[in-house]
């Protein structure tokens, strides 16, 4: 008995010994290296080939747009074009490119590597085009007929139609400048080590374990303050927060709406907020009865109380929207209102339209999805608000793939969606989701809304250059939306972030874009 | 015994093609469509038509079906619809690392299942016994992300002693003492549960074995006590252990999925939830296969144990 008790007590021992030994203290990091913590890891890093937010907030460091935003707001600005001229028929935009800028390879950034970036995604004949999978090409440059290389540095774009919001095009991901020597010598490969001339190059892919950038010490624009940033993917929320608050990590995005008031107080990290380019919406089918009858469309808007939603559901992450655009934006109205919280009004409509006791119906519910904040909490507040105008509303949930199919067969009552434009650019938000050409299944507008005159009016937004007509338009165009109401208008997604004490300098973009290049480190 | 080895490799066919098309079956028929779910709610109808065409999604199912397994006979398993990158050397590189933790968590389980066990039955309710039956029933009832979670908080954000996540530090780290450390946490949460399990069976072995006449004679013989436990009775209860051991294998194999979901784990079970997410089916059947693979071996191997446990074993 004795042998086997001192057996049992010298494995404890050892196990114990081990554990002490192996104890490290949790560490800030070395002085200049900034460690992200992703909530997913980036799935190809050339932002032409991706559709996810996390690759794009890495594969965005490495590359760059001809026009960009400026670091607080998604108004246009120069980027790697210096300069550019739209013609007068709206058909052809000229970019004078910035001089002396070079890739990261030490290849010249020039108007062929434009044309080449850009031809790769829409010509099926482009040496490039085999090598990867270009899923926005159609959306984004379906418009472009041709790039035309008129200098070294100058590239023309000409355009199939008039688009107003195709400098807003130009920001996206998708038209990156990449080195073509590097496509060219990597191919399919391409995406495992993307060459731009951004604010950071890239160095390694640990799979599943870290992105390594370093920085890139001629950068054009501006000294960068870092040496490199790590981004590790850490998927679930109570190993990244933890990560923060130890040390091992500076900077997350998103944390848990449920920790948000726990960190704001916190001492130890910093917490950002920043309304992002995006709307979370409750689509009706204006074309399907009761919906077809603006009464109860505006009932339903008048029944839901968005601030519940906004407060106990989102706890904060999301601000009331009024309409699609996002608001304080160059082409939002300010003069316009959300509906208010009214039950008693949403009653007195529906008895107009001719419901007095109300309905039954249906509403499609993603389990979750890009952008779709908590959708089915959201919804289950939404059913109830209606139940209580008389509206027996029956939640339908679904897996996000399946959900998107289901809504091409235009059988959809109500429906959660949003959108995440990116830029503040009303054309990019408006047009795609409420103008008639995009019934759905060709086009994302699956509420089926229609409206000569506000079609026209958009119409006309796209053939106008001048950005205050522009506005003008587009303000007209809201104000037919909100007397309409083809959707119940819920929130904008609040960003958020939390980040170490030793970060300085940063802020959240509301195009969603993570720009670490700003931070230096104390 | 070469003729058994040969037999039940010959065997590994069948039972890897039945997983290959039960696995391909529920990807496929499970809702969701990777063209759908990669370009979300921005989808035209044209890319999407061309996506599924770029992709191969469009032919019948068991074309779809043929072309892969043939590909896999060719030892390729494909590319990542989302990573656009070969599977294969992707999930053997994600491999070392769940190999590694299910290695840790078996060896964890089996030397504090085993010693657990051997004191319980050594001393029938005692102190120690009772203790060891309550710490089973936590063991077992907890879920393996719950336990997680908990060791996290308490080890790594109050205590400071461990990391939270991950294989390595991120910069400055990769040593044996990095990796120990980072290990700690998941193999533990990984090992509970079959901790208990191990405990619980060499328990109840035991105490039939210190039971026979040949302890009692043992004894009678004035063999000491430690050595009577240990020579004559855990030595003749192992096969049933060694057998519940090596299906604790299999089952780590496939909890290390949620272990290393919650510590950032880089293992094929991370790999795998990133691609049932984006319902990346080559890299999901991929995972699915080489898993399944390393189980039956494993099993394999249990099986040949026997023999050098029980000399009387013989395989034919």
């Amino acid at each position: 008995m004795r042998i086997a008790m001192t057996n049992v007590s010298a494995v404890l021992a050892l196990v114990t010994t081990l554990l002490l030994l192996i104890v490290v203290p949790g560490g800030a990091q070395p002085a200049g290296t900034l460690v992200v913590g992703l909530v997913a890891e980036p799935v190809n890093l050339d932002p032409a080939q991706v559709t996810d937010l996390n690759s794009n907030r890495v594969g965005r460091r490495v590359v760059e747009t001809l026009v960009t935003f400026p670091d607080e707001s998604t108004q246009i600005v120069p980027g790697l074009a210096e300069s550019w001229t739209v013609s007068k028929d709206g058909l052809h935009y000229v970019f004078k490119l910035r001089k002396s800028v070079t890739f990261h390879d030490g290849t010249p950034l020039n108007a062929e590597a434009v044309k080449f970036s850009i031809e790769r995604q829409i010509n099926p004949e482009h040496p490039a085009a085999k090598i990867g999978k270009y899923p926005f090409a159609n959306y984004f440059f379906g418009n472009v007929k041709a790039v035309e290389v008129l200098d070294p540095l100058t590239v023309e774009f000409v355009l199939k139609e008039p688009r107003a919001s195709f400098l807003a095009v130009l920001t996206a991901g998708a038209a990156s400048i990449v080195s073509p020597t590097a496509v060219r010598k990597h191919g399919a490969d391409y995406p495992s080590n993307p060459v731009g001339t951004g604010p950071f190059k890239f160095v390694s892919w640990e799979r599943g374990q870290k992105v390594v950038l370093e920085k890139n010490a001629s950068y054009w624009r501006s000294p960068v303050k870092i040496e490199r940033v790590i981004y590790r993917p850490i998927v679930e929320d109570q190993a990244r927060l933890t990560e923060l608050l130890t040390g091992a990590i500076d900077l997350i995005v998103s944390p848990p709406p449920d920790y948000v008031a726990q960190l704001e107080s916190s001492g130890k990290v910093t917490m950002l907020k920043q309304v992002g380019a995006h709307v979370w919406y409750l689509g009706i089918n204006n074309q399907k009865k009761p919906f077809d009858d603006k009464r109860v469309r505006q009932a339903l808007n008048y029944a839901v109380n968005k601030d519940a939603i906004v407060r106990d559901v989102l706890k904060g992450t999301g601000t009331l929207s009024a309409g699609p655009v996002l608001p304080k934006t160059w082409g939002a109205d300010s003069g316009l209102k959300a509906y208010p919280y009214d039950p008693e009004r949403a009653k007195k409509l529906l008895a107009e339209a001719g419901y007095p006791s109300g309905f039954t119906t249906t509403l499609w519910v993603p389990e979750s999805g890009s952008g779709m904040q908590a959708p089915v909490a959201m919804s289950t507040v939404i059913q109830s608000n209606l139940k209580a105008v008389g509206v027996n509303v029956q939640l339908q949930t679904m897996e996000w793939g399946a959900y998107l199919a289901k809504l091409r067969t235009k059988e959809q009552d109500l429906f959660a969606l949003s959108w995440m434009a990116g830029n503040e650019d009303p054309d990019m938000v408006m047009y795609p989701l409420l103008h008639s050409s995009q019934w759905t299944p060709n086009g994302p507008n699956r509420a089926l809304y229609k409206n000569d005159k506000f079609d026209e009016l958009l119409h006309q937004a796209r053939l106008t250059t001048d950005e205050k007509k522009r506005a003008e338009l587009y303000r007209q165009a809201q104000r037919i939306l909100i007397d309409d109401a083809p959707w119940i208008f819920v929130d904008h997604e609040i960003q958020t972030a939390a980040h170490a004490k030793r970060v300085q300098g940063f802020k959240l973009h509301p195009s969603f874009d993570l720009r670490v290049e700003t931070i230096s480190l104390k | 015994m070469r003729r058994y080895l040969a037999r039940r490799l010959l065997l590994l066919v069948p039972v890897l093609a039945g997983v290959s098309i039960v696995i391909f079956l529920v990807l496929h028929l499970s809702p969701g469509d990777p063209a759908e779910i990669m370009l979300g709610s921005q989808a035209t109808k044209e890319d999407l038509t061309r996506l599924r065409e770029q992709m191969g999604l469009n032919a019948p199912l068991p074309v779809q079906y043929v072309h892969w397994i043939s590909q896999v006979l060719r030892g390729d398993l494909g590319r990542s619809l989302w990573m656009k990158r070969p599977v294969l050397p992707e999930v053997l590189q994600r491999l070392k690392a769940t190999l590694l933790l299910t290695a840790t968590a078996l060896v964890l389980s089996t030397v504090v299942g085993l010693a657990l066990g051997v004191a319980s039955a050594a001393w029938p309710r005692s102190l120690l016994d009772r203790c060891s039956a309550a710490a089973s029933l936590f063991g077992a009832s907890m879920p393996s992300f719950w336990l997680g979670i908990v060791l996290m908080v308490v080890f790594a954000l109050w205590l400071g002693w461990l990391p939270a996540s991950g294989m390595f530090a991120p910069y400055g780290g990769g040593g044996a003492g990095d990796l120990l450390a980072h290990l700690v946490l998941p193999a533990v949460t990984l090992a509970a549960a079959s901790v208990t399990i191990v405990a619980r069976l060499t328990r109840s072995t035991m105490l039939e074995a210190l039971g026979q006449d040949y302890i009692r004679t043992a004894r009678a013989k004035g063999v000491t006590e430690g050595w009577v436990v240990l020579r004559h009775g855990l030595k003749n209860a192992l096969i049933p252990i060694v057998t519940v051991i090596g299906v604790q294998a299999g089952y780590l194999l496939g909890g290390a999925v949620l272990t290393e979901t919650v510590f950032a784990w880089p293992g094929v079970g991370t790999l795998m939830v990133q691609g049932i997410l984006a319902r990346d089916f080559p890299l999901v059947q991929g995972c699915v296969l080489v898993v399944a693979l390393s189980f039956a071996l494993i099993n394999l191997g249990v099986d040949l144990l026997y023999a050098w446990l029980d000399p009387r074993i013989r395989y034919e």
